[in-house]
């Protein structure tokens, strides 16, 4: 007896000898819709791994790529680091632990991994699933003398619909941030989701669809069109989407926008001001375009930093993260839509989210924007906004998109 | 003996700001330098690739652009000087309220460029105050911000408006230096205000003229980055980017460190001549 009450205090007074502290890198924990969930997994994953602590560093949004990298190429640096899909993770995946043979017990209910992932494996773990969709405000259309029921599946549909706004001329049509570039963004995948096949939306991803080539130039010149038809209002050049678009579409200042799905700027966000019953969804339709599908992806998600000297410590983190239990926490607070197909989202009652959650089960298509490089969003973004204002025509920029792509693709 | 320890004092002495300048001027500059020759990706990847990143300006269209911006910002530089030595004249003038326009003048140069950039957001966007005061006229609301016509001038106007306070008190102080008794024999000379002015007090003035000037130009091409960022992002296009914000673009969005390096070297390059003619002006003055 007496050797094991020794046993239990040497272990217990050396426990705190092998304690480990995670820090774990991200821009969202501060964020109050956000904190509820990364307090959860804390407490789940200390509770798991007694005398292990976990340290969220958030960081400024706009400049935690800039930080990160200077970490990274430290030897200090986060244990986890959180990064948004696609090119941002893409750049980062030598800094990060290739995960395959730890997260066998979960890959299958990911979703969202292509976005993490390259030829050699899977290299960040996701937490959410980001897309684009068309939120309408019922009442507004009502107002129009448009069926609120009934919204607009082809782009003649959508073109007479926004024709009434544009006659009444109370609100616009489609509400539209292009400060930062981040409209055309949002436009162009949505659009490139209907009109592109799926051939064509891996060929833009591998470069190989030029800006030139007519299926990108429809998709140019779909946004002229919509703002010489009147579609957009005046001043989009100097609206920021976050959140100034948004939070005039919560006011009831435009009857739709190009909104996510996830997170923020979202059904939640919109069912609470402006009503569930009078948010309505659909998915842009295209031009001549197909059935529209929803560009669909995943959207943030954790990597396990390969200078950490607690991998596998970072990698049970990472997990716990991304367990249901966790990510019901982050859906409930903040209606973030979650890469783990094994949460269970039965309780909303949200009609815009049933929607929305219908469709990501069955069309989900790439967000093209996503599969180009930074120099060319950032090209796409100045161009658009000479577009919006006519200081360049539809075949000019694309001209100017291919010289920066081919720049960029090296 | 005493002559060596005197030495070696002086040298303690000298030695924190020696390793100060080292450590966070040069030492910085010189590893920008050396990125600038490299294809880094901020995550330790960098690769020498000599002169590409140099190459690659000569070819890149926003690199030129913000060239441009920053040769029509130089070209407003008369107006940067001459409005508030105008208004410093005005002031020493003894007009009515001389004190009260001084401190309103000098307000704005206490802001950050955040605070100022926010509040002519709300006054110049489409739907912001200014032009809900010219359609209240019968005016069309225009796009300020968002127009290539007009964003670079709105910019402009508002570092302008939230600079100017700073001059105007450099001049104020240079006025109260001028030589009473000379300003008081020209006058008994016959001389007539104008006169005086001209060819008096401004020539006493021309020390301060000359520093003002340098002293903004520098000012106008590195630190406007925090109205740009607020204001216009840089937009449309590239009408309001500056190669200040360029740098930005390319080390904190684009990733692309060794390029941005390259760019501020070209900025800096700049800068140095802008200090040359600097210490060349100043050296005259003093020898004259």
């Amino acid at each position: 007896m007496k050797t094991l009450v020794t046993a239990a205090l040497l272990a217990a007074t050396a426990l705190p000898a092998f304690a480990t502290e995670l820090t774990v890198w991200d821009w969202k924990s501060g964020d109050p819709l956000a904190a509820p969930y990364y307090q959860k997994a804390k407490e789940v994953f200390e509770a798991a791994h007694p005398g292990d602590t976990v340290t969220f560093v958030m960081q400024p949004n706009d400049q935690y790529y800039t930080l990160l990298g200077t970490a990274l190429a430290s030897i200090g640096g986060p244990d986890l680091f959180l990064l948004n899909g696609g090119a941002q993770a893409r750049a980062r995946f030598e800094n990060a632990v290739k995960l395959d043979d730890k997260i066998g017990d979960m890959k299958a209910d990911l979703a969202g991994l292509p976005e993490f992932s390259d030829a050699n494996g899977v290299y960040a773990i996701p937490l959410t699933i980001q897309g684009f969709v068309v939120y309408y405000n019922k009442a507004l259309y009502s107002a129009a003398g448009l069926d609120p029921n009934v919204p607009p599946k082809s782009w003649d549909d959508l073109s007479k619909i926004c024709a009434a706004f544009v006659t009444q001329g109370t609100v616009p049509c489609i509400a539209l941030g292009n400060k930062e570039g981040f409209g055309m963004e949002f436009w162009f995948s949505t659009i490139a989701a209907s009109l592109w096949t799926p051939q064509e939306q891996v060929d833009f991803a591998a470069g190989k669809l030029a800006w030139i080539s007519p299926q990108v130039l429809a998709v140019l010149q779909s946004w002229v069109d919509a703002n010489a038809a009147g579609w957009f209002p005046k001043g989009a050049n100097s609206t920021a989407k976050f959140m100034d678009e948004y939070e005039g579409f919560m006011r009831g200042e435009s009857a739709n926008t190009i909104g996510l799905i996830s997170d923020v700027a979202h059904w939640k966000s919109f069912d609470e001001m402006l009503g569930a019953e009078n948010v309505g969804v659909f998915l842009l339709p295209a031009p001549g375009g197909a059935a529209a599908k929803i560009p669909a992806a995943g959207g943030i998600g954790y990597a396990v930093n390969a200078k950490s000297p607690n991998v596998d410590l970072a990698v049970e983190f990472a997990k716990t993260l991304a367990a249901p239990e966790v990510l019901q926490v982050f859906f409930n607070a903040a209606g973030a839509v979650t890469a783990n197909t094994k949460m269970d989202t039965s309780a909303v009652t949200s009609p815009a989210a049933k929607t929305v959650f219908g469709w990501l089960a069955t069309d989900v298509v790439p967000m093209a924007h996503t599969n180009a490089t930074a120099q060319e969003l950032e090209e796409i973004h100045r161009q658009s906004q000479l577009l919006l204002n006519g200081e360049t025509t539809v075949a000019e920029a694309a001209a100017a998109m291919d010289v920066v792509a081919k720049a960029a693709r090296q | 003996m005493a002559n060596r320890s005197e030495q070696r004092i002086a040298i303690l002495f000298v030695l924190p700001a020696v390793a100060l300048v080292a450590i966070f001027r040069m030492f910085p500059l010189a590893w920008g330098f050396l990125l600038s020759f490299t294809s880094g990706d901020g995550a330790g990847g960098a690769k020498f690739v000599g002169l590409d990143n140099y190459r690659a300006l000569t070819t890149d269209a926003a690199f030129h652009d913000s060239l441009i911006n920053t040769l029509i910002l130089l070209a407003t530089l008369p107006i940067w000087v001459m409005l508030p030595l105008l208004l410093a004249i005005l002031i020493h003038q003894g007009v009515p309220g001389g004190k009260l326009f001084r401190a309103v003048y000098f307000f704005p140069a206490v802001l950050s460029a955040v605070i100022i950039g926010s509040i002519f957001n709300v006054v110049l966007r489409y739907d912001g105050s200014l032009n809900a005061a010219l359609k209240s006229v019968g005016i069309e609301a225009v796009d300020w911000l968002g127009q290539g016509a007009t964003a670079l001038a709105c910019l402009i106007a508002v570092q302008l408006w939230a600079t100017f306070g700073m001059s105007v008190l450099i001049f104020m102080a240079g006025l109260s230096t001028v030589s009473s008794e000379l300003v008081e024999a020209a006058r008994l000379d016959g001389a007539k205000p104008a006169q005086i002015w001209w060819h008096v007090i401004l020539p006493a003035m021309r020390p301060i003229l000359e520093f003002v000037a340098v002293v903004t130009t520098i000012g106008v091409l590195t630190s406007m980055f925090g109205l740009i960022y607020v204001l216009t992002a840089g937009g449309p296009g590239t009408a309001t980017t500056l190669p200040e914000f360029l740098i930005w673009m390319e080390q904190g969005k684009m990733n692309r460190p060794g390029y941005a390096a390259a760019i501020s070297m070209v900025l800096f390059v700049g800068m140095a001549g802008l200090a040359y003619v600097q210490i060349r002006i100043m050296s005259r003055n003093a020898n004259a």
